[in-house]
């Protein structure tokens, strides 16, 4: 099968921790990936290094090949590679259909133009309403991002992620804090707006877990100690050990 | 629908600048429509910085004072007949000029916004201003450059000898300047550089570079403000230090933030206040500058959306159709709130009079009111109004502030 994104060996220190020890991981294109792990594992180190905001250590990190050390967060995300965060990250004093279109805006080819009025480009605008549509925003089209609810703001931060049309998509726990309808509905967005591309996404919620990925990956203390289907990993004796002794009670 | 509305906006806007001079036919008045329209285009390309692009910058009047040394050196060299041009381009060799050296400098300021810019622009301007009195040739020591605009090819006829052609070229310039700064922020530039100016970080997870977003802000910018050094090289024929220093500089950041840097108008009005403020309250007392900066510390203080801004957050009420229950409580705070203001202004124009005023002289005029500022009585009554004053309105605000909270009311439920 082919890895759509593959890391070897990467190590990450800030002064002298080391947070991420020697990660190797590869996602296969088309796939649903989970990382899970405790609190404070480094998931989000993770992301942040897979996305050019923090520059590796060791080790490197390959999308479709290529390297991608040195780049810039924007570079990366130019060669078809979008995340969401964990902590709300949008453009607050813009409307909610102003953070999708911004969103959209370089994926369609306008680049830095000061020659296009955004708002004759029809089609533009028409795939905007659409992204927020899918997300269910529809109604708080003109509102500024700022005063959305908290659960409205992180679908805003999906539909800001997914907007661009980025085939591999990464999640930093993206149903955190939503209760349990809100989150079944974001699972349902999710599972929708990544048919056909590459979704990793980093979650505690293990019922949100199992439902979604097809392998899981276990992040524990910068180590990966596992990757397999849902299966292997709920029958891994090293999991069991550092990690899931929670689990099988959540799972019930 | 909003498309016509829009262009309606635009034809009346060139309506009135086509018919100002009409109403205000006289040489003073003609003279603050120029100075008017030379700062509008000046404090708009301000905003491209500070309200679009979120980079503060304490030294914009560099790019106004270069463009507008290359207008005047242009002028010259138009009298020298090394080139021609007719007066009415010029503004687009001060624009260039701009635009050519805020390319130099974005290079590297816009890396950041922040303190960072802030503090390189500070730099900037001082080395700027300090050139100035370095490199004579260009920038004329102490007495600046001056040049002669009725030296220039005439235009049609026109030689622009008369402040009321000036006024024409001035006011075309405001709105070809004034429809293009606003077509911009229309522009993916444009609207990417309002995303970058929320949250540079999450823009550069779109695909955008925000010091390459910046920088081209930063150009435009440039070129607007040399295109607005053109035209006052053109009005006043005399371009010095004074032009391109930190209090420029510090001038148009006040106005600009007074005006509102939320709203794409708000410069407009903070260059047309202040300007009247300069011209006509300076007639009127010595003390204008402190007024000015009072405004300003209030604007800060109080509403820091600025003057339109202000005007921009009754909306809400407005759309709710309850914008009729705020008139009530804004008059009777507001006229409190106007007795105190006049009560302030009185107690320090008083203490102007007192400690500058002519020795022997005790009467002056104030509100109408002849006053002896040698008797205490003048005094203790000012202050007595102003205590009232500031009491009423400081008991009465509370009520204004929950009409305000009913009147915007409909939203907070639509909310949840
Ligand atoms: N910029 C940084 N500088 C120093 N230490 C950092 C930095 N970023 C993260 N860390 C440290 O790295 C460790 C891993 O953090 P990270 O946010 O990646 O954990 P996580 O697995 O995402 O946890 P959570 O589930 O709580 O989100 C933490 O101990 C954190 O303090
Ligand atoms: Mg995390």
């Amino acid at each position: 099968m082919n890895s759509i994104l593959s890391l070897t060996g990467v190590s990450k220190s800030f002064d002298a921790t080391e947070i991420i020890r020697s990660v190797d991981l590869d996602i296969i294109e088309g796939e649903r990936h989970a990382i899970i792990g405790p609190n404070g594992a480094g998931k989000s180190t993770l992301y942040n290094l897979i996305t050019g905001r923090y520059s590796v250590s060791q080790g490197s990190i390959r999308l479709r090949g290529r390297e991608l050390a040195g780049l810039q967060p924007f570079e990366i995300n130019r060669l078809g590679l979008a995340r969401s965060f964990q902590v709300t990250n949008i453009f607050s004093n813009l409307t909610v259909f102003e953070n999708i279109r911004c969103a959209l805006l370089w994926s369609m080819q306008y680049r830095y133009s000061f020659w296009h009025l955004v708002r004759k480009q029809k089609q533009l605008n028409e795939e905007s309403e659409q992204v927020l549509q899918q997300i269910g925003l529809g109604a708080r089209k003109d509102m500024l991002a700022g005063v959305l609810t908290y659960a409205e703001q992180r679908s805003l931060e999906l539909g800001i992620t997914i907007a661009g049309g980025a085939d591999v998509i990464l999640l930093d726990e993206p149903v955190a804090g939503m209760s349990h309808t809100e989150a079944d509905q974001s699972v349902e967005l999710i599972k929708r707006i990544s048919e056909g591309k590459t979704l990793v996404v980093v979650e505690h919620d293990m019922g949100v877990v199992f439902n979604l990925a097809d392998r899981i990956s276990v992040l524990v203390y910068g180590e990966i100690i596992a990757t397999g289907v849902p299966e292997e990993i709920r029958n891994d004796i090293k999991v069991q050990e550092a990690y899931l002794g929670s689990l099988d009670e959540q799972d019930a | 629908m909003a498309k016509v509305r829009g262009l309606l906006v635009w034809i009346a806007s060139l309506a009135v600048l086509l018919l100002l001079p009409g109403l205000f036919d006289s040489v003073l008045s003609l003279s603050i429509l120029n100075q008017m329209g030379i700062t509008i285009i000046f404090a708009l390309s301000y905003n491209m910085l500070l309200g679009q692009g979120g980079m503060l910058s304490f030294g914009h009047a560099v790019y106004f004072g270069l463009g507008g040394f290359m207008a005047v050196h242009s002028l010259n060299y138009i009298e020298a007949e090394v080139f021609s041009l007719p007066v009415i381009l010029l503004p687009l060799i001060g624009g260039l000029f701009g635009l050519l050296f805020a390319v130099f400098i974005g290079s590297f300021s816009t890396r950041r916004a922040g303190t960072v810019f802030a503090m390189i622009s500070l730099g900037i301007g001082e080395m700027i201003a300090a050139c100035s009195l370095i490199f004579v040739g260009f920038f004329g020591g102490e007495e600046g450059i001056s040049g002669d605009r009725t030296m220039a090819p005439e235009f049609f006829g026109f030689d622009f000898a008369q402040d009321l052609e000036v006024y024409y070229l001035i006011a075309g310039w405001v709105f070809v300047a004034t429809l293009l700064m606003y077509l911009f922020s229309q522009t993916p530039a444009g609207r990417i550089a309002n995303a970058v100016r929320d949250n540079p970080e999450r823009a550069e997870f779109i695909g955008y570079s925000q010091r390459m977003v910046r920088f081209i802000s930063f150009c435009g910018a440039g070129f607007f403000a040399g295109v607005a050094g053109g035209l006052f090289a053109i009005n006043y024929e005399i371009l010095t230090e004074e032009n391109l220093n930190a209090i420029t500089s510090g001038n148009v950041l006040l106005m600009t933030y007074i005006g509102g840097t939320g709203v794409f108008v708000g410069p407009i009005v903070g260059a047309v206040l202040l300007t009247l403020l300069q011209t006509v309250l300076s007639n009127y007392t010595e003390l204008w500058q402190l007024y000015v900066g009072l405004l300003f510390v209030a604007t800060v203080m109080f509403m820091p959306a600025g003057l339109t801004g202000v005007l921009m957050i009754h909306t809400v009420a407005w759309k709710n159709g309850r914008l009729r229950q705020l008139i009530l409580p804004y008059i009777t705070v507001g006229v409190p709130a106007f007795v105190l203001l006049c009560a302030i202004v009185g107690l320090l124009e008083m203490l102007q009079f007192y400690r500058h005023g002519v020795v022997g002289e005790h009467e002056m005029t104030l509100f109408f009111v002849s006053v002896d500022t040698s008797s205490v009585w003048p005094w203790i009554v000012t202050l007595l109004i102003a205590a009232t004053a500031g009491y009423l309105v400081k008991a009465l605000t509370p009520r204004l502030l929950s009409a305000w909270a009913s009147a915007n009311a409909p939203l907070e439920r639509a909310k949840t």
